[in-house]
């Protein structure tokens, strides 16, 4: 295995790795936009019970709920261009970033429907009845007396899910993504220092997470100051 | 003026409302009374199309809907010519009381801000609520959300103002405020259907008292002929349980 433990070349291997935090927070910003549509686009279905697509969503979130992030991971890399191939579009030769981007997007997504569909339910009717009585249009009221309440009440659960993923993240270098990991993966095999790669990624992703972690929190605390304060 | 022309709504089997005739002549206050489970709500909630009638016509100022065939546009219509007051109050939560006033103003009504915020402002003194213009309606006791809830209704300067039951979930010592509230803006000429189970309100401020059982419209007219002189039997039952509730409470 490898050489002997140096304590030192954990300092020297953090800001090495850390020139590659870009690609956790590309990957994660590109899941989270892909996640939040297709969030909708799978709980807008079963919100509104339309028949068959709500049935397809639910298998959706199942089907992600079941399966394991990096066998998601190798069907859409290895799936999606055969798929397309039957179209006749080649992607193939596409950069693994986006399959990685891909794959967390739509699996987070399906989480995320989840999530929505609690936070939408939750917002009274009684509310939506108001502004409906205020003469707003369906669509008006659920944007601006609805969808702001559900965010506040989802955005705990949104954070949780957006930092599970953050971590997940790590797995992308298994389809040949240079992110921290990758590196450090590299950095191992060149140095034998192993034990000291792992140790400092391990510092590197806790300190990411407890950075969105506050991010979160702050957030948190925007958009829910209409809840009574006590005291 | 409001005319109702035989409004029928049935849930499944179940036929709740059986042809309701009511008109309302501009500054009308009308009292609606009945028993739980009559169909009071129900036709409350049917003149804004909360729930859908399935038979009848309702006319409000210049627009007439024929309730079976109402369109997206008729149903915006007859809400923009009406206003609601909620049992337990409806206030959008994530709004300040301000905003909650002015919201119809500047986004259904398209008024600009500053104007609907002086006429916001104006509605808020006339439920005394002026000092708490910027508090969350969490941050306000129940009669104090009630009385946003009036001034939300008021700002939109509606043909109608329909209430349903508006002191109902309150505490009893906060009745009082609310209460006297909508006998204020009752005497200022606003277009009022009422529905309560405060009968000492009803007679007090309506002009015009309809009485319903199972769906139907029994016995209607002025306050002091049904109160005092009831000719329908249920509805002479009817009073006769509130004054024996009355002297029991005592
Ligand atoms: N959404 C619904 N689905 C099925 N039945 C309903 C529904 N809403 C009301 N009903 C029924 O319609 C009838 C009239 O109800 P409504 O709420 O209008 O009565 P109400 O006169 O307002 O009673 P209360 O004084 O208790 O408020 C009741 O029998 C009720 O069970
Ligand atoms: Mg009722």
């Amino acid at each position: 295995m490898g050489k002997s433990f140096d304590i030192g070349l954990i300092l020297d291997f953090i800001p090495k790795l850390l020139g590659y935090v870009h690609v956790t927070f590309l990957i994660l910003a590109g899941a989270i936009l892909i996640g939040i549509v297709i969030g909708f686009l799978v709980a807008l279905p079963r919100l509104y019970r339309i028949p068959v697509l709500a049935q397809i969503a639910a298998v959706y979130v199942s089907f992600i709920r079941g399966t394991p992030i990096l066998i998601q991971l190798f069907l859409i890399y290895y799936g999606l261009p055969e798929l397309l191939k039957l179209v006749s579009i080649d992607i193939s030769q596409w950069s693994s970033m986006f399959f990685v981007i891909v794959t967390y997007g739509l699996s987070i997504g399906g989480l995320f429907s989840e999530v929505i569909r609690a936070a939408v339910t939750s917002v009274e009717r009684g509310q939506t009845e108001a502004a409906y009585s205020i003469g707003m249009s369906p669509f008006v009221a659920f944007i601006r007396i609805v969808l702001p309440q559900s965010f506040a009440i989802a955005l705990p659960n949104l954070a949780n899910l957006i930092i599970a993923y953050m971590k997940d993240t790590s797995l992308a270098f298994s389809i040949g993504v240079m992110d921290m990991t990758g590196r450090g993966q590299t950095l191992g095999t060149t140095t034998s220092h192993f034990l000291e790669v792992y140790i400092s990624l391990a510092v590197i992703y806790y300190l990411v997470c407890i950075l969105l972690e506050s991010i979160f929190s702050r957030m948190e605390k925007r958009v829910s100051r209409y809840e009574r304060k006590f005291g | 003026m409001i005319q109702l022309r035989n409004i029928r709504k049935t849930y499944g089997k179940h036929s709740v409302l059986n042809g309701i005739n009511i008109t309302v002549e501009k500054g009308d206050v009308i009292a609606i009374l009945g028993p739980s489970g009559s169909g009071k709500t129900t036709l409350l909630r049917c003149i804004n199309f909360l729930e859908h009638p399935n038979e009848g016509e309702i006319t409000i100022g210049e627009v007439a809907v024929d309730c079976k065939h109402a369109s997206k546009k008729d149903v915006l219509a007859l809400r923009r010519k009406t206003a609601m007051v909620f049992q337990h109050y409806n206030l959008f939560k994530h709004k300040t009381v301000l905003q909650n006033v002015m919201e119809g103003l500047t986004v259904v009504q398209k008024m600009p801000a500053e104007e609907a915020r002086e006429i916001s402002l104006l509605m808020l003194a006339k439920v005394g609520l002026t000092h708490k213009a910027d508090s969350y309606p969490s941050q306000l006791s129940g009669g104090q959300q009630q009385r946003v809830g009036i001034a939300r209704a008021l700002a939109l300067n509606p043909e109608v103002i329909l209430f349903d039951e508006p002191t109902s979930s309150l505490d009893p010592e906060l009745v009082g405020e609310v209460l006297t509230v909508i006998q204020n803006i009752a005497q200022e000429g606003v277009t009022m259907i009422v529905v309560t189970h405060e009968m000492g309100f009803a007679r007090d401020i309506s002009n015009h008292i309809v009485f319903m059982e199972e769906g139907r419209i029994i016995e209607e007219g002025k306050p002091q002929d049904i109160f005092n002189a009831p000719k329908e039997e249920r509805t002479k039952q009817f009073f006769k349980r509130f004054t024996n509730e009355w002297s029991y409470s005592i």
